[in-house]
Parts: C-alpha cells; sequence; structure tokens
C-alpha cells in the first residue's frame, strides 16, 4: 500500500527550505529567500512551521547591527524528507505503470 | 509528484559546492611558500641575518598569510549565504592544519630540529584528504607529491630542503589551485 505525503513537505515552499539543507550545512534567510523567490513574510511562517514540526533548527544573532537568521536540518527533518521522497518515487511508479 | 520531485533536484542543483572561490587560497600559498622558499634558497645571508630573523620570516609572513585568508574566507561565506557538508569538512580540516603547523614549528624549535619535513608531510596529508573529499584528482596527485617531498627532505644535504619545499608547493598547492579555478563547474 502507498503511504500518504507528508503533509508538511507537500507545500513546494517548505519542500525547497529542506531540500537545500539536506545539502547544506547550514543556509541564511537571504539565501532561502532568494532560492525559493518568495517574500519575507511567507518565508518566515514557512520556517517557523519547520521549526514547529522539528524539522529545522533557526539561530538568530546579528551581524553588523543587522538581525542574521541561519537555519539547520535535524535528524528529524532527514528523516522525514527521506520518508517523503521514497513515497514520493513510489507514486512516481505508480504513474508510469500507468503509462505503459 | 513529479513536479515535487523535479523541484528537490532544481533547489539541490543549485547549492552547488563554489569550489572555484576556494581555489584562491591554494593559489595564494602555493605562491607564499614557494616565493619564501625559492628566496631563503638564493639569498640565505638575508633571511637568516639572526636567528630570530629566521623566525620572523617563516612565521610571521605566514601568520599574516593567514589573516588574508581568514577574512577573505569569512567575507565568501557571508556572500554566498550557505555553507555545504563538503565546505565545513574543508574548514574543520584546514583549521587543524593552520594550528598543527604553529604547534610543530615550536616543538622542533625545542628539539632543535628541522620542521619542514614534518610540516611537509602534514599539508600532504591534509592536500590528499581534500582531493579526496571534492573528487579532484589534481589535488590527490598534488598531496601525493607533497609527501615524496617529506620524505626526499629527509636525504637532503643543507639548505636543499628549501628547494624541495619551493617545489612541493608549487606542485601540491599552486598548480591544483590554478586547475580548480580554470575547472569547468559540474552541471
Amino acid at each position: 500500500m502507498f503511504k500518504p505525503l507528508n503533509k508538511i513537505l507537500v507545500n513546494p515552499i517548505r519542500l525547497m527550505i529542506v531540500s537545500v539543507l539536506m545539502k547544506a550545512e547550514n543556509c541564511d534567510f537571504n539565501f532561502l529567500k532568494q532560492l525559493t523567490k518568495t517574500t519575507q513574510g511567507n518565508l518566515s511562517i514557512q520556517l517557523k512551521k519547520l521549526k514547529e514540526c522539528g524539522y529545522i533548527s533557526i539561530d538568530k544573532s546579528f551581524e553588523k547591527n543587522y538581525p542574521k537568521t541561519n537555519c539547520k536540518i535535524t535528524k528529524a527533518g532527514v528523516k522525514s524528507f527521506k520518508e517523503h521522497f521514497e513515497n514520493l518515487k513510489e507514486y512516481q511508479n505508480l504513474n508510469l505503470k500507468h503509462k505503459s | 509528484m513529479e513536479d515535487q520531485i523535479q523541484l528537490i533536484n532544481d533547489v539541490i542543483n543549485k547549492t552547488k559546492e563554489n569550489l572555484k572561490e576556494s581555489s584562491f587560497s591554494f593559489i595564494f600559498w602555493g605562491s607564499l611558500i614557494a616565493i619564501l622558499s625559492f628566496f631563503h634558497y638564493t639569498y640565505p645571508e638575508v633571511v637568516q641575518q639572526t636567528h630570530y630573523s629566521l623566525l620572523l620570516y617563516w612565521i610571521l609572513i605566514p601568520i599574516i598569510g593567514m589573516v588574508i585568508t581568514l577574512v577573505y574566507n569569512i567575507k565568501k561565506r557571508v556572500k554566498v549565504g550557505y555553507e555545504t557538508h563538503v565546505g565545513r569538512s574543508l574548514k574543520i580540516i584546514w583549521g587543524v592544519f593552520n594550528i598543527s603547523w604553529i604547534l610543530l614549528i615550536f616543538i622542533s624549535i625545542e628539539k632543535k630540529i628541522n620542521p619542514t619535513e614534518s610540516i611537509l608531510f602534514l599539508l600532504g596529508v591534509m592536500i590528499l584528504i581534500t582531493g579526496l573529499l571534492i573528487r579532484f584528482k589534481p589535488f590527490s596527485f598534488g598531496g601525493i607529491s607533497v609527501i615524496i617531498c617529506s620524505i626526499l627532505c629527509v636525504y637532503t644535504p643543507n639548505n636543499s630542503w628549501l628547494l624541495l619545499n619551493g617545489i612541493a608547493a608549487v606542485f601540491g598547492l599552486l598548480i591544483p589551485g590554478i586547475t580548480l579555478y580554470y575547472r569547468k563547474p559540474n552541471v
């Protein structure tokens, strides 16, 4: 039986954030905003959601009097992303079977 | 579903390890060590005027070099906005090397021995590890050539170790650094 997809990671912005954090040790808010091409407010909401689920950790500091936000993925985030990716591949194979 | 998988691929591809910018450190250090070595070999009377001038030459100038590369790397990190796992590993490896070579010099001063073989061997190992981590053969070969130079230093008389030091810097750092700079980025 096919497993349901992770409701948190189905959102494209949240999926992009977690995907990049799988590759990067950490990245800052500005890079994520540039990558996801979303507004500051929306990105903050998505990051907060991911943090509440325990998928990422957020570190806030100051650099030259400007706030700096750095994000890192947690072990729970890595596990959830891997499960979500595997489930996506299963669904994709289902589509291929229908086409043939 | 395919859109989601494509999204993951696109995002991961955008978060590439930008190794070209890392080549600056290798080119800088390769050039600096080569120049210091060949100058010392050519004009030993200038460098070895006193015991302290020798220490200043081989400790103070590299420490200034370390500060320059540290500032460059910090500014690069801020500009890029992220740090990959490989990038962090490289940062740790070279951070450990930067402390180790200074400690080796102090140990050598106490034991009254030439630190060149030890530092070159350590440098060769670090370059080899870097080459294996970033999967770039010029660095792996560069590391092996520096290790060979460190072994040859043991059998080299007088100040000829300086020539080996310079050659090691060229083959271990400068040439791989230049090759990395002109390497085509991975698609």
